[in-house]
């Protein structure tokens, strides 16, 4: 510790040099860390994933609708239990992107039959089922606006085939709740309201993006989802049947190995950086050639030598470490309220900076900067005082 | 006593298959409390003689015993414990730490005892005060004139109260003047303090303040 003014004052005093370094790494660090809660925060979208439920959706794209009376033959399959349907409805509140939560038109009772992850109690079940303009809100939406079962809001959607003249009217009939020990992952943001409301609201336009199919075997679950596509592969609307937890993994990653392309990234990025602290480190190094020659002179032995200047760069890796956690902490906050980006990322739930995330970020970058400094400081303590001192 | 002791040192460095003998079985001893100045022209091989004496380099063959350790049987390690207790180098260009004010560039040497904080700072307030410099304690390098610089290079080199101060052409880069301050600090040190001096130099009339001087020419002790 007695040595660690002596290792402040090289970096102070080359403050432009250090300050670059430590960015460098901070940015690194930061990429890293956001990059992985993204990756975290689709695993846990994915374990709320349940194998007894399957999606069934337009075998060309989400985008592409398909006629809502596949649900009565979806249903008539045996071994399906429950079939719903699964509108993505885009709702936009106030007018403003900023303020957007997501929001699905289902067939209420099925829906929420399917989904005991929703907790909500009997009274809100019956009071959304009476009402055609009920609609159910997670907790964490409702604490965002301040809502409380009774109140109402309106919403427009962005897709135009669920435009009308005049917003969508909505009451909140109840507030789920989620239990994320009992079931991981489930999101605690999205409103879902009847489908019917929408069927009629839009004069029966509203065609289905998705359904939702319970089955009572989840060893059935390939069968039933050939059996799902057999019934509609001559129609105009073939359709694609897999399990949620399938759906939504080829949805978030988007047809790609997400984690793998983001992970790639933040490797890419840390070993970029490596080389330009071990650049740095070297060349502050050899400008010290003089001075590492004094320190020994005066007594300070190669081991200690060594221990000073890996002091040095794993001091520059502890700085940016935590520069590049404190600004991923902050950026992921801010994320979601910017423009564009920020509805992108609205959809992950438990959208945030976690400890083990933190942690191993922290560590790269401590051990970034102490390989960083390896050479340098193995070439400082193999040096000899008299070849040091001749450069005086 | 003497507390230096060279006996029969050789050194040869090797370039390519070239053999290249620096010091040619040099027996040199200088007595506890001695001022030597060490002359000759450049390439005799004095630097080179002085850095065996202060254990920063080791000779081919021959012996090196100073206040009464041979230097040439101690590992790296020990070596360097050693200079840190019994010698100060005072070099030509004064080898400061250019981050480090005068009060800590003298306090460095301490960062090897068991001294606390406050003790280290103490102790080099109180050896700035020895070559009067006190008034600079906070002032850097690049804040310092050339005599001053050394004065705190000598300050540096006598913290932890060696028996043994080398010093390697100490007035090469200063003015007449900062010279005189530098040779009369050295005679201080030497005198009230009983400092065994060995001082390397180019300049007769600094050698003049030397109680012994000694000749080397191509490697070789020839006065």
């Amino acid at each position: 510790m007695k040595f660690l003014p002596l290792v402040l004052r090289h970096l102070r005093h080359n403050w432009l040099r250090t300050l670059s370094t430590v960015v460098a790494m901070a940015v690194c660090i930061f990429l890293f860390c956001t990059l992985e809660t993204f990756v975290e925060a689709t695993k846990y979208n994915l374990k709320s994933a349940n194998d007894s439920r399957l999606v069934t959706r337009h075998n060309v794209s989400l985008v592409f609708p398909m006629p809502v009376s596949y649900r009565e033959r979806i249903k008539s399959l045996p071994g399906v239990k429950r079939v719903s349907v699964s509108n993505w409805f885009g709702g936009k509140y106030k007018d403003d992107m900023k303020l957007f939560f997501p929001s699905f038109a289902v067939d209420g009772e099925e829906y929420l039959a399917m989904y005991p992850e929703y907790l909500l109690d009997d009274a809100a079940r019956s009071a959304f089922f009476k009402d055609q303009r009920a609609c159910i809100v997670g907790q964490e939406t409702a604490d965002r606006f301040g809502w409380k079962v009774g109140d109402s809001f309106q919403l427009e959607s962005f897709i135009p085939r669920y435009r009308k003249e005049s917003p969508f009217e909505f009451m909140i009939a109840g507030i789920y709740k989620t239990d994320t020990v009992r079931h991981p992952g489930t999101n605690g943001t999205i409103m879902i309201f009847h489908y019917k409301y929408l069927y009629e609201a839009t004069s029966q336009k509203a065609q289905v993006g998705s359904f939702v199919t319970q089955i009572e075997d989840p060893a059935m679950a390939v069968t039933i989802s050939r059996q799902i596509d057999e019934l509609f592969e001559n129609s105009d609307s073939a359709t694609k049947t897999e399990t949620e937890a399938a759906f939504r993994a080829s949805f978030v990653s988007l047809g790609g190995n997400l984690a793998l392309l983001l992970r790639s990234i933040g490797v890419a990025v840390t070993f970029t950086i490596l080389l330009v602290t071990a650049n740095t480190m070297s060349m502050a190094i050899r400008e010290r050639r003089t001075e590492i020659g004094i320190l020994k002179t005066l007594g300070f032995s190669d081991g200690r030598v060594l221990g000073i200047v890996l002091s040095e760069s794993t001091l520059l890796g502890i700085l940016g470490g935590t520069v590049g956690i404190v600004l991923a902490h902050n950026m992921i906050q801010v994320l979601p309220r910017l423009p564009f980006i920020g509805d992108a990322v609205r959809g992950f739930p438990r959208l945030g900076l976690s400890l083990p995330t933190a942690a191993f970020g922290f560590g790269t970058a401590v051990l970034l900067g102490f390989v960083a400094g390896l050479i340098p400081a193995f070439l400082s303590y193999r040096a000899r005082i008299t070849s040091l001192l001749r450069h005086v | 006593m003497a507390t230096i002791e060279v006996e029969n040192v050789r050194k040869v460095y090797h370039r390519d298959a070239e053999e290249l003998v620096v010091l040619d079985g040099i027996t040199v001893e200088v007595p506890d409390g001695d001022y030597v100045a060490l002359m000759g022209p450049s390439g005799s091989g004095k630097t080179t003689l002085l850095n065996l004496i202060a254990g920063i380099d080791r000779p081919t063959s021959g012996t090196v015993t100073v206040a009464g350790t041979e230097l040439t049987a101690l590992s790296e390690r020990d070596l360097a414990q050693w200079r840190s207790r019994n010698v100060g180098f005072i070099f030509q260009f004064y080898n400061l730490i250019p981050v480090l004010n005068a009060e800590e560039n003298v306090a460095l040497p301490l960062l090897l005892t068991n001294l606390s904080r406050s003790e280290r700072k103490k102790r080099a307030l109180m050896t700035l005060e020895l070559v009067g410099l006190a008034d600079r304690s906070n002032h850097f390098p690049r804040q310092l004139s050339g005599g001053q610089e050394q004065r705190v290079a000598i300050a540096q080199a006598i913290v932890t109260d060696p028996s043994v101060l080398l010093a390697d052409e100490p007035t090469g880069d200063l003015d007449a003047r900062s010279a005189e301050e530098i040779l009369r600090l050295l005679e201080t040190l030497n005198r009230d303090l009983k400092k065994t001096i060995v001082m390397v130099t180019h300049d007769p009339r600094a050698a003049q303040r030397a109680r012994t001087q000694k000749h080397l020419e191509k490697g070789v002790l020839v006065s």
